[in-house]
């Protein structure tokens, strides 16, 4: 039987509940009132818990969690500053909490003062036949009440009772967090690192690439304070994808704008990233640490130490540096400024593919990007330089992203079936380049870096020559694998799938002789 | 799933107590637990407050496995559950008598509940009846409290030898001592001669305790009102020795 979670739409009728519950028939009722504590209400940037219908609190030295879904409020001893499920000990609350991507920080979302009550419903034995918990809520003057019940094993009849009792006091049905945060006003602005933008098939090609840029600069520019802060890194990850995602709609939809105002805005995007990529290496690698002394025999886990040691210093340096720069009225002009001229997309003059309608651009974009892929693909076997794969990663990310881009001009179902199938060759592809760009990273350490390690050269050399053996042969693993990958990938319903959703005549004569 | 039956051909040596204090340990320990009261005399569900139902003294109640699973209550405690069979002696006869090929029923029916449980302890009933013979079969490990006295190691001795006879495995006997007054001679001689010739006894043992006694007043495992008290704190170490001799999973 499932518990039955309720919200007390009106602080009133919640007040009352708790003069009015002891005196349901046949039963007594055991209350046991906490008192009113403060707590910071908690959740990820992109509201993780909310989606899940959680609620997440800080107390003092506890941390409260109601799953919404499941009924269950359960609580754990935690420290009073912590950032990641990660930081917490094992319990109840910690384990409530790690299906999320574990990369993003918990952060305070709005301060309310909250009091628990537990309540028994008891035979004429004492014996407990149900259980309740509520959670009142205060902020300000708003007020809330939510809860829920367990039903006992074989007690099915006072579960029901108890239900109908909550039911008549006004008690309905909660579904999940939100209507929490309305009844208490708090605001939320909610997050996705990928907005989907509604075009239309028939509007200007022009006219739709200035929503998308739209769309990703606001996300982008969402993740400043983030970045500046430091509150986990996956702000600065969400920036930079945002970021070139609005380069790759620059450079992907040729002659959609005026051929040299698309190179200096290219230009001018390509140095506002460069400013972090840096910063963006040095994370990848701290994320990585675990991985890496796996990877490494334990002889060498000390000077993998140092390097380490050394990794997080010049991130803390970087950091300082990118925080300076995202905060500096140069940076906040330059964005503002490319903000207003896509906000405004009248002020940027059309190309000569201006005026197409978006289905049949992006049909030919699409098409001729997916031609590309399987052209290099073909070409791909045990002699190709590894140059070549690196192409063909590329273009499997910009055929990705055109898809994505577009998404909402073509079937959902079809659309999703076959970025499934890039998917594996891409994760496939990502990864033989993550290891060629982390052997390279460590030899310039090598060649540049070692007189910062003073003393402990050796040591660190060796454990650098031992990771970058292991990640070259990882690499070749990866690199063994991606002509099957591709064959996969490569399926005639792959093919049917693709010529059905982009076929048009202009793109078809163009990219036919690709396609055999 | 692991079968743990609490036994004792002989009356009044804390059976129903062992039963009682160890599935409550069991519990604590994080295992999903049921505890069965076949024994019409025990009081295992007493000592939860759990009431038979109206549906368990119906005689036809135990003809179908759902309605067995259907008795199951929840206690007051997390992760344990009981069966309050409780039944008289009459209609535990019935019960016997309608689950015919009773070897592979009892087994059938204990073996539906897997999914649910990772422990499930019988309180068994004293004498070795048709359901005891069951459960010697079914049972992974066998508790049997024994009173260090003359009597009573006489009656484990007859327990052993009955195990020997019908070919059940004796390692899964795991006698313990209960109710020791190590102020008495006798006790911690019998303990001295019996640890001797038994080498499954468990080293932990429970000490005669008036804790224990007032189970029946506070109508709860003596654990959660005298949890620092040695009777208590033995149910717990009992425990612990039993789960090391039983891999206990889903």
């Amino acid at each position: 039987m499932d518990p039955f979670v309720f919200i007390f739409p009106e602080a009133a009728s919640h007040k009352n509940f708790l003069k009015k519950l002891p005196h349901i028939r046949e039963y007594t009722i055991s209350l046991a009132r906490g008192e009113k504590l403060p707590a910071v209400l908690l959740d990820t940037f992109d509201f993780e818990l909310l989606e899940s219908a959680k609620m997440l609190f800080q107390l003092e030295e506890k941390l409260l969690c109601f799953d919404v879904r499941a009924g269950r409020m359960v609580e754990q001893l935690a420290p009073k500053k912590w950032s990641f499920a990660a930081d917490l000990p094992e319990g109840p609350v910690t384990s409530q909490l790690t299906g999320g991507s574990n990369l993003r920080a918990f952060l305070p979302v709005a301060e309310i003062e909250i009091c628990l009550l537990h309540g028994l419903l008891l035979d004429d034995e004492e014996k407990t036949r149900a259980r309740l918990s509520t959670l009142s809520m205060q902020r300000g003057q708003k007020a809330v009440g939510v809860g829920s019940t367990v039903y006992l094993r074989g007690y099915g009849q006072a579960h029901t009772d108890l239900c109908r009792w909550l039911e008549k006091l006004g008690a309905i049905a909660c579904p999940d967090v939100g209507q929490v945060f309305s009844l208490l006003d708090i605001k939320r602005e909610l997050y996705t690192a990928k907005p989907i933008v509604q075009i239309h098939p028939d509007a200007p090609a022009r006219e739709s690439a200035v929503m998308i840029i739209n769309a990703f600069m606001q996300t982008a520019r969402r993740n400043e304070n983030g970045v500046a802060a430091d509150y986990d890194t996956e702000f600065l990850h969400d920036y930079r994808v945002s970021l070139r995602k609005v380069r790759s709609v620059l450079s992907l939809f040729k002659g959609v704008f005026e051929v040299s105002a698309t190179a200096c805005l290219k230009e001018d995007f390509a140095s506002l990233m460069q400013k972090t990529n840096t910063l963006r290496d040095l994370d990848v690698y701290l994320l990585n640490k675990e991985q890496y002394f796996s990877l490494v025999p334990a002889e060498t886990h000390e000077g993998l130490h140092i390097l380490f040691m050394h990794l997080a210093g010049e991130r803390k340096k970087e950091h300082k540096s990118v925080s300076k720069f995202i905060r500096s009225k140069v940076y906040l002009e330059d964005i503002g400024r490319l903000e207003k001229l896509f906000a405004d997309g009248l002020a940027l003059a059309a190309g000569p593919k201006g005026q197409e309608k978006s289905l049949i651009f992006a049909s030919g974009l699409i098409l001729k990007r997916y031609a590309k892929v399987c052209k290099i693909a073909r070409s791909i076997d045990e002699k190709t330089p590894d140059e070549v794969v690196h192409q063909l990663r590329i273009n499997c990310k910009k055929l990705r992203y055109l898809m994505e881009f577009f998404a909402p001009l073509f079937p959902k179902d079809d659309l999703k079936a076959l970025v499934k199938a890039l998917k594996s060759l891409q994760d496939n592809l990502g990864n033989f380049n993550d290891y060629s760009v982390q052997q390279i990273f460590l030899r310039q350490i090598l060649r540049e870096k070692m007189s910062g390690f003073r003393g402990s050269e050796l040591k660190v050399a060796e454990s650098v020559g031992a990771l970058t053996a292991m990640l070259n042969r990882l690499q070749n693993n990866e690199r063994g694998q991606v002509m099957e990958n591709f064959i996969l990938f490569d399926s005639p319903e792959t093919r049917t799938i693709f010529t059905k959703l982009f076929h048009t005549e202009a793109s078809v004569h163009e990219n036919n002789s690709l396609l055999q | 799933m692991k079968i743990i039956a609490c036994y004792s051909n002989k009356g009044g040596v804390g059976k129903t107590a062992t039963s009682v204090n160890l599935a409550y340990a069991s519990a604590m320990a994080g295992r999903s637990t049921l505890l069965c009261d076949l024994d019409p005399q025990g009081a295992s569900g007493f000592y939860f407050r759990v009431k038979p139902s109206k549906k368990l003294r119906n005689k036809a109640f135990f003809k179908d496995v759902q309605g067995f699973l259907d008795a199951i209550r929840a206690s007051d405690f997390d992760n344990l559950d009981l069966l309050p069979a409780n039944l008289t002696y009459r209609d535990f006869d019935i019960f016997l008598s309608r689950m015919k090929n009773s070897r592979s029923r009892l087994k059938k029916a204990l073996m539906e509940l897997d999914s649910d449980y990772d422990v499930i302890i019988l309180d068994c009933p004293p004498n070795i009846s048709l359901l005891s013979e069951n459960v010697f079969k079914t049972a992974d490990k066998i508790v049997v409290p024994v009173i260090p006295t003359t009597l009573s190691v006489r009656t484990f001795e007859q327990l052993n030898d009955f195990f020997k006879e019908n070919e059940y495995q004796r390692k899964k006997l795991l006698p313990f001592f209960s109710m020791v007054q190590k102020s008495k001679k006798l006790h911690k001689d019998t303990m001295l001669t019996l640890r001797k010739n038994y080498k499954s006894l468990l080293k932990n043992y429970i000490p005669f305790s008036s804790e224990i006694e007032k189970m029946g007043v506070y109508r709860a495992p003596v654990m959660t009102f005298a949890g620092k008290n040695s009777a208590a704190d033995a149910y717990s170490k009992i425990w612990h020795e039993i789960e090391a001799q039983v891999k206990i999973g889903k």
